[in-house]
C-alpha cells in the first residue's frame, strides 16, 4: 500500500518539470484556456481500482518452487500450513502477552509509588520515580504508554509524557506539558487560559494550577521518557521550576533511565538533585523476557517448527553482541517461519497434527526427487547399507510407494522423539541449579551433544560425590518435574509415559532413605564415594618426630550398598539421557529450520561494506568490465580507487590529471578533455554524496578524505 | 538580628519612604522568609481593622517561577492588580514601558480610592531572586529601580545573592546584608525543629538528644562542607533515624549521650550523606542501610556494564581511547606490528625516550585536559583493533565454533552504526557542534566520550581488555 502511495504522490509532477529545455506546443483546445494549474502536492487519488483489485491477493501468494515443477496446490498447502503455524498472529499474540506481563510488576510499582508519593515524602522536594529500563531505548516507548494508561486509570489527575524530541527549550516543554495535561479533560481550555480576564502566557503554569484546582486533581504526573536525551540544562531548569510550584501543583516526576541512576545523578548539578527525592524501579531485563519468549515459541511442545542450534545460537549471539531487543527477536522468529515455509518445498509435511498425511499421498514426482536429495535421506540409506539391508536401501531409492510409507512412519515417530528431547531438557533444567540456562541447554540438546557436553559430565561426576541427602532431593526434584511438566513449554506431566524410569528412581530413593535412617540410628554417617576413596593422611608426633602415614579408610556395608545404588542411578541417567541427534533424523529438514544464510543478510545489512566493495571491484557487479582495464569501469569506481591511494588531504588537480591519464589512456589531447572532465565531475559528485570527501578547510584546492575502507 | 532588620526595613519603607531596597546575602540566610514575614506583619490582613492612616500592601514575585522576562512583567501586573483590588481590564504587559503604565494606573486608582486619604498608602514590590531571572531584558533592573521616580508610593525590594556594585545604575540605594549564620545561631535554629521519629521516652529527652546530636553533626560533617541551614537540616534529619535506632531497639538509653555517640561513630565518619541522594532509602532505615546504599551504587555501575551489549562496550572503550589518546600515538598503540612495543607499557616511551626538552611543551597530562573530540572513523578503527583483542564472553565460548561472528560480518554492518547512534542518544557519547549539523553517522562528525575512567576500566575488564595498555601517558 505504501508503494501505491509513493507512486501516487508523484502523479502531480509533470515529466517536463525538470527538463532544462523543451519544445513548447501551444494548447489547441481554446475552450478553457485560463484554467488554474493543478496543485502540485496533495494530489491524492483515493481510489485506484485498477491496482487494488488485483494487487492484494496476488502479493501474498507463495510461488511454486523446484524450478516451477511444484504444483500450485502444494504451494498453497505450504501457505496454509504457514498460516496455521504462525496462526495469524497466534504466536505473535502470545509474545505480546508475555511482554505485557513482564511490565506488569513495573507498572504496579510505579503506580503504588505515585499513589504513596504524597504521604511519604511530604517535604518540599519533588517526588521522582526512576524507571531503569536498560539500554534498549526502543522498549521505552511501549513501557511509557503502558504506564500512562495504567496511571490514568489508577490516579486522579493528568499524566503527561515528555520526549526529548518533542521540545528543544523550556517554553516549548511547558507548552506541551500544559496542553497535554489540560486536554485530558477538555471542557473549557479557553477559560483556563484566562485568569481575572487576563490572557495568560502559553507557558504559564498558572493555567495548570487553575486546571488542577478546578478538577481537584490529586497528582500531576510528568513522565520524562528518555531522560538521557534531554539537555542537562533544560532538565535542570524544568526540575527547579516544577519544584517552585510544588506548593500549588502536586507534581510527581517519572524518569525513564537507560543507563543508571548514578550516572543520571552525576549529570545533574547539586541544586537540581537536591530537589528530587524518590525511588528506583527496575524493569525486567530483556534477556529474561527473551528467555520466556524462547520457551513459549521455540522450546514449546506445541511449536510446529523447530529451530536448529546454529540458527538459535546466531540469534542469541546477535542479541548479546548488539542491542538486545525482544521485538527484533520476535521478528527474527517470524522470519524463520516465513522463510522456511516459503523456501522449503517439503515444509508442508511437517505439520503432523493436521491432514499432512493426506498430503503424502499426493506428493508429486518432483517431491520424491527432492526428498532423495536430502542429506538426511542419504544418511538413512547409508545406515541401511551398513546394516546390510541392501534391498531396503534399493527400494528406498527406486520405489516411490515405499518411500512414501517410510515418510509416513518417520513423520509419525518424529513428534515422540522431539517430545523426548524436550522432556529431557525440562528434567535437566529443573533438577540442576548450576547448569546453563534454558537457551544454552536447548542448544546442547538439539545439537545432539548432550552426552558429551561438559555440563552432563559434571552432573554425573557430582552424582558420585553426593551425600545421601542431596541425592534424595535430586531424585525428588526429578520426580516432581516428570509429574508436573512445564506450563511455560506447554509440557504436560508424563508420569504414565515414563513409568519404568520413574519406578526405578523411586526404588533407589526409598532404598537410600532406609539406608540413611538406619545410619542415623547407628550414628555412623554414610559417606559418599568421593570421601571414601580419598586417602587420609595421618600425622603422628612421636618423640618430637613427625611421622606421616597413609591410611586407607574402610568402607562399611551400608556405604557399599549406597555406592551400588549410586552406580545404578548413573546407569539409569546414562540410559535416559541418551538422545538422538535431531539433525540425524530422517526428514529433519522438513521440521527443523537451521539455515543461517538468509538471516545474516536480512537482519544485519552491511550497507557501507557493500558500497565500498562495489566501488573497489565493480567487475563483480557489472558485466563487460575488465579489472585490468580501468577505463571500462564507471567513473566513480575509478575515482574511488584513486581516492583509496590518496593521503588524507587530496589535491584536486592531481586527482584530475591522474583520472584523465586513466580514462584517456595517456594519449589525451586538448580537444577531448571535455568528456572526461564531465565524468570527473560526476564521479566527484557521487563521492561527495556518499559522504566520502568534503571541502578541506586547511587548503582551498584540496579535498579532505573522510572515510577509510574496511571500517 | 531579626529585630535589627525589622527596624531597618521598617525604617526604610515607612519613616522616610525609600524607593529601592536591596537585600543580599548567601543562600539560605533567611532573606525571603524574613522579608515575607515582616511584610506580612506590616500589612494588615484586611483593611477595616487597620487603624493607622498609612496602609502597606506587598506583592512578592518569585523569579524562579518566571520562565521569561515577559512572564515576570505579566506576573507582576497580575499580582499587583490582585493586591490593590483592581477591577478593570488589564492590558497586555510586553515590556517595561507598559509595566510602568499599568502599575501607574492601578496605584493611582488605589491611592485615590478613599477621599480622606492622606497619601500614606504604599506598595512594596518584592522581586525574589531577580538576579537569576531567565531571559531578562538588559534594562530590567535599572528600569525597575526608576519605577519609584515615576510612580509615587512604591517601594521595590530586590532579593539577590551577591549584587554587583551599582547594579541598579542608581546611587544611594540602601543595601541590607544578611550574613551567614554563625554556629550558635545554626544550632539554635536547628533545635527548634522537631525531629521525627520521636524518642519513646518523651519529648524532653528527644529535645535534649536532638540538640546534642545536631552539635555533633555540625562538628563532624557540616562544619566543613554543608554550612547553610538547609543542608545542615537535611543531613541532620537524614542521620537522625539511624542515630536513634539503638534507642528504639532498646539496646541503649538516651542518657549518657557519649555512649550513643560512640555506638554510632561510623555515621559521622562517612561523608557520603553530604551528597544529596535522589533515591530514598524509605523512611524505615536500619543501621545497615548505609552499607546497603553503597552496595546498591556499586551494583548500579556494574549494572550499566552488564546491560550494555558487547559491541557497545567495545565501542565505548574505543571512544574513550580516541578521546584521551593523541592521534599521533595511534600508530604506536594500534599498528599490527607494534604489539611488542605496546606491551612495554604505553607509548610514553616514544615521547620520553627523546630529549627531555621535548616534553616541555605539554606538561599537563592528557587525562586532566578532559576528553578531546575525535572523528567517527578513528573510533571505528580502534574498535576493530580492540575487537580482536577482546576475549569472547565466557558464556559464549561453548557456541563459538558454529555461531562466532567473523570479522568481516561486523565491518560496515548496520548494527555497528546502530550501536553508535544508541550510545550517542544515551549521551555516553556526545556529538559536538550544532545538534542538527550533518548526519550523526557521517564519517567526519566529531564526538567526545562522556564516561569517566572508572566506568571505562570496569567495562574493559568485563570484555577482557586492559585499557591501561592502550592509554598514552
Amino acid at each position: 500500500m505504501s508503494d501505491n502511495a509513493e507512486a501516487n504522490s508523484h502523479a502531480g509532477f509533470d515529466s517536463i518539470d525538470h527538463q532544462p529545455a523543451y519544445i513548447y506546443t501551444p494548447d489547441t483546445s481554446t475552450d478553457d484556456a485560463p484554467e488554474r494549474p493543478t496543485k502540485r502536492r496533495r494530489v491524492t487519488k483515493p481510489k485506484q481500482p485498477g491496482i487494488q483489485t488485483h494487487g492484494k491477493p496476488s502479493l501474498l501468494r507463495f510461488e511454486p518452487l523446484l524450478g516451477g515443477l511444484e504444483s500450485e496446490e502444494s504451494a498453497r498447502w505450504r501457505q496454509e500450513t504457514f498460516q496455521k503455524c504462525w496462526g495469524f498472529g497466534r504466536l505473535a499474540k502470545q509474545e505480546q502477552s508475555i511482554l505485557d506481563e513482564s511490565n506488569e510488576d513495573t507498572l504496579a510499582e510505579v503506580s503504588s509509588f505515585v499513589n504513596s508519593s504524597r504521604e511519604n515524602w511530604g517535604d518540599e522536594r519533588l517526588p521522582a520515580c526512576f524507571i531503569v529500563t536498560g539500554p534498549n531505548i526502543a522498549s521505552q516507548d511501549l513501557l511509557f504508554r503502558q504506564v500512562s494508561v495504567r496511571l490514568k486509570s489508577d490516579i486522579d489527575g493528568p499524566v503527561v509524557i515528555l520526549r526529548s524530541g518533542d521540545a528543544a527549550n523550556l517554553k516549548a516543554i511547558l507548552k506541551k506539558l500544559i496542553r497535554d495535561a489540560t486536554n485530558q479533560r477538555s471542557d473549557d481550555d479557553d477559560m483556563l487560559a484566562e485568569l481575572n480576564d487576563r490572557k495568560l502566557l502559553y507557558y504559564d503554569l498558572e493555567i495548570l494550577r487553575s486546571f488542577v484546582t478546578a478538577h481537584g486533581s490529586q497528582r500531576v504526573v510528568v513522565a520524562i521518557q528518555d531522560s538521557e536525551g534531554f539537555e542537562t540544562n533544560l532538565l535542570v531548569e524544568l526540575i527547579i521550576l516544577l519544584r517552585s510550584w510544588m506548593d500549588r501543583i502536586p507534581f510527581v516526576l517519572l524518569f525513564g533511565i537507560a543507563t543508571s541512576v548514578e550516572l543520571f545523578r552525576e549529570r545533574l548539578p547539586r541544586s537540581a538533585s537536591r530537589s528530587l527525592y524518590g525511588a528506583q524501579v527496575d524493569v525486567e531485563q530483556t534477556n529474561s523476557i527473551i528467555e520466556r519468549v524462547f520457551q513459549k515459541a521455540v522450546a514449546s511442545s506445541k511449536a510446529y517448527l523447530r529451530l536448529g542450534p546454529a540458527l538459535v545460537s546466531m540469534l542469541v549471539e546477535r542479541q548479546h553482541h548488539h542491542i538486545p531487543s525482544v521485538q527484533s527477536f520476535i521478528a527474527a522468529l517470524k522470519y524463520a517461519y516465513m522463510s522456511h515455509f516459503y523456501g522449503n518445498p517439503l515444509s508442508f509435511l511437517g505439520n503432523t497434527s493436521s491432514n499432512s498425511l493426506e498430503y503424502i499421498g499426493q506428493l508429486q514426482p518432483c517431491h520424491y526427487e527432492a526428498i532423495r536429495m536430502l542429506p538426511s535421506f542419504r544418511r538413512s540409506v547409508v545406515e541401511r547399507i551398513e546394516v546390510r539391508d541392501i534391498n531396503g536401501a534399493r527400494e528406498l531409492l527406486e520405489d516411490d510407494a515405499i518411500l512414501a510409507q517410510n515418510i509416513k512412519t518417520e513423520l509419525h515417530s518424529k513428534d515422540g522423539k522431539i517430545l523426548c528431547l524436550l522432556r529431557a531438557l525440562h528434567i535437566l533444567e529443573s533438577a540442576t541449579t548450576d547448569g546453563p540456562g534454558g537457551i544454552d541447554l536447548y542448544l546442547t540438546v538439539f545439537g545432539g551433544a548432550l552426552k558429551d557436553s561438559d555440563f552432563f559430565r559434571r552432573l554425573l561426576d557430582s552424582l558420585e560425590r553426593m551425600t545421601p541427602e542431596d541425592l534424595i532431593s535430586l531424585t525428588e526434584k526429578i520426580r516432581a518435574a516428570i509429574k508436573h511438566g512445564n506450563s511455560a513449554m506447554d509440557l504436560d506431566g508424563w508420569a504414565e509415559a515414563d513409568q519404568e524410569f520413574l519406578q526405578d528412581i523411586k526404588l533407589i530413593e526409598t532404598k537410600v532413605k532406609t539406608l540413611t535412617a538406619t545410619a542415623v540410628e547407628k550414628g555412623v554417617p554414610i559417606r559418599s564415594s568421593e570421601s571414601i576413596h580419598s586417602k587420609g593422611l595421618r600425622t603422628t608426633v612421636i618423640a618430637q618426630r613427625v611421622q606421616l602415614s597413609y591410611q586407607k579408610s574402610t568402607i562399611s556395608e551400608a556405604e557399599k550398598e549406597y555406592q551400588g545404588l549410586v552406580g545404578r542411578l548413573l546407569e539409569l541417567f546414562e540410559e535416559y539421557f541418551t538422545l538422538e541427534n535431531p539433525q540425524h533424523l530422517f526428514l529433519n529438514e522438513v521440521w527443523l529450520c537451521n539455515s543461517t544464510t538468509p538471516f545474516a543478510d536480512v537482519f544485519v545489512p552491511r550497507p557501507r561494506a557493500a558500497i565500498e566493495h562495489a566501488l573497489s571491484s565493480p567487475q563483480e557487479y557489472l558485466s563487460g568490465i575488465d579489472q585490468n582495464l580501468p577505463p571500462t569501469q564507471p567513473e566513480t569506481a575509478i575515482l574511488y580507487q584513486k581516492y583509496l591511494e590518496a593521503p588524507s588531504l587530496i589535491n584536486v588537480a592531481d586527482l584530475w590529471s591522474s583520472f584523465l591519464e586513466t580514462v584517456a589512456g595517456g594519449e589525451a589531447e586538448e580537444s577531448d578533455e571535455r568528456g572526461p572532465l564531465m565524468q570527473f565531475y560526476r564521479g566527484m559528485a557521487d563521492l561527495n554524496l556518499l559522504g566520502m570527501v568534503k571541502q578541506s578547510k586547511k587548503k582551498a584546492d584540496h579535498l579532505a578524505k573522510v572515510s577509510w575502507k574496511g571500517l | 538580628m531579626l529585630l535589627n532588620i525589622n527596624v531597618n526595613v521598617h525604617f526604610q519603607i515607612r519613616a522616610a519612604p525609600c524607593r529601592n531596597v536591596v537585600l543580599y546575602g548567601l543562600e539560605a540566610t533567611g532573606k525571603s522568609s524574613i522579608s515575607k514575614a515582616l511584610l506580612g506583619q506590616l500589612s494588615p490582613a484586611d483593611e477595616t481593622t487597620s487603624d493607622s492612616e498609612d496602609q502597606l500592601r506587598h506583592a512578592i514575585i518569585n523569579s524562579t517561577e518566571c520562565v521569561s522576562g515577559r512572564h515576570l512583567l505579566e506576573k507582576t501586573v497580575a499580582e499587583v492588580a490582585n493586591i490593590v483590588g483592581w477591577q478593570g481590564k488589564i492590558g497586555r504587559c510586553e515590556n517595561l514601558a507598559q509595566l510602568v503604565v499599568e502599575l501607574g494606573k492601578m496605584l493611582d486608582r488605589w491611592t485615590t480610592l478613599d477621599d480622606h486619604d492622606t497619601g500614606g498608602k504604599r506598595l512594596a514590590l518584592v522581586f525574589d531572586g531577580i538576579d537569576r531571572q531567565r531571559e531578562a531584558p538588559p534594562t530590567l533592573l535599572p528600569a525597575l529601580a526608576r519605577l519609584g521616580e515615576i510612580i509615587p508610593n512604591i517601594t521595590v525590594i530586590y532579593i539577590v545573592t551577591s549584587p554587583r556594585p551599582n547594579f541598579l545604575h542608581l546611587p544611594g540605594v540602601p543595601h541590607i546584608h544578611f550574613p551567614a549564620y554563625t554556629k550558635p545561631e545554626l544550632l539554635q535554629i536547628i533545635s527548634l525543629t522537631e525531629p521525627t521519629p520521636q524518642l519513646p521516652t518523651g519529648k524532653h529527652d528527644t529535645k535534649e538528644v536532638w540538640s546534642r546530636f545536631s552539635t555533633a553533626v555540625y562538628e563532624s560533617l557540616s562544619k566543613h562542607s554543608d554550612r547553610d541551614i538547609i543542608s545542615f537540616r537535611r543531613v541532620c534529619s537524614r542521620l537522625w533515624p539511624r542515630f536513634i535506632q539503638p534507642i528504639l531497639d532498646g539496646s541503649l538509653s538516651p542518657t549518657p549521650f557519649s555512649r550513643l555517640l560512640v555506638a554510632n561513630r561510623s555515621l559521622f565518619q562517612n561523608d557520603a550523606v553530604l551528597v544529596p541522594s535522589i533515591i530514598s532509602s524509605l523512611p524505615t532505615p536500619s543501621t545497615k542501610s548505609n552499607i546497603q546504599t553503597q552496595i546498591q551504587s556499586q551494583a548500579q555501575t556494574q549494572g550499566l556494564t552488564a546491560q550494555l551489549p558487547h559491541t557497545s562496550r567495545l565501542l565505548l572503550l574505543a571512544a574513550y581511547l580516541a578521546s584521551f589518546n593523541p592521534p599521533r600515538t595511534d600508530i604506536i598503540h594500534f599498528m599490527k606490528s607494534a604489539t611488542l612495543r605496546r606491551k612495554k607499557k604505553g607509548g610514553g616511551t616514544a615521547l620520553t625516550s627523546k630529549t627531555p626538552g621535548v616534553s616541555k611543551n605539554r606538561k599537563i597530562s592528557r587525562k586532566l585536559l578532559g576528553p578531546q573530540a575525535f572523528v567517527v572513523e578513528r573510533m571505528l578503527a580502534i574498535f576493530h583493533y580492540l575487537r580482536e583483542d577482546a576475549s569472547v564472553p565466557r558464556k559464549q565460548e561453548g557456541r563459538r565454533r558454529d555461531g562466532m561472528e567473523r570479522r568481516e560480518d561486523v565491518i560496515g554492518s548496520a548494527d555497528l552504526y546502530m550501536a553508535i547512534a544508541t550510545l550517542s542518544s544515551l549521551r555516553l557519547l556526545v556529538k559536538l557542534g550544532a545538534a542538527n549539523a550533518g548526519d550523526a553517522l557521517d564519517g567526519s562528525s566529531r564526538y567526545r566520550v562522556a564516561v569517566g575512567w572508572d566506568v571505562v576500566r570496569s567495562l574493559g575488564r568485563s570484555v577482557g581488555v586492559e585499557v591501561e595498555d592502550y592509554l598514552a601517558d
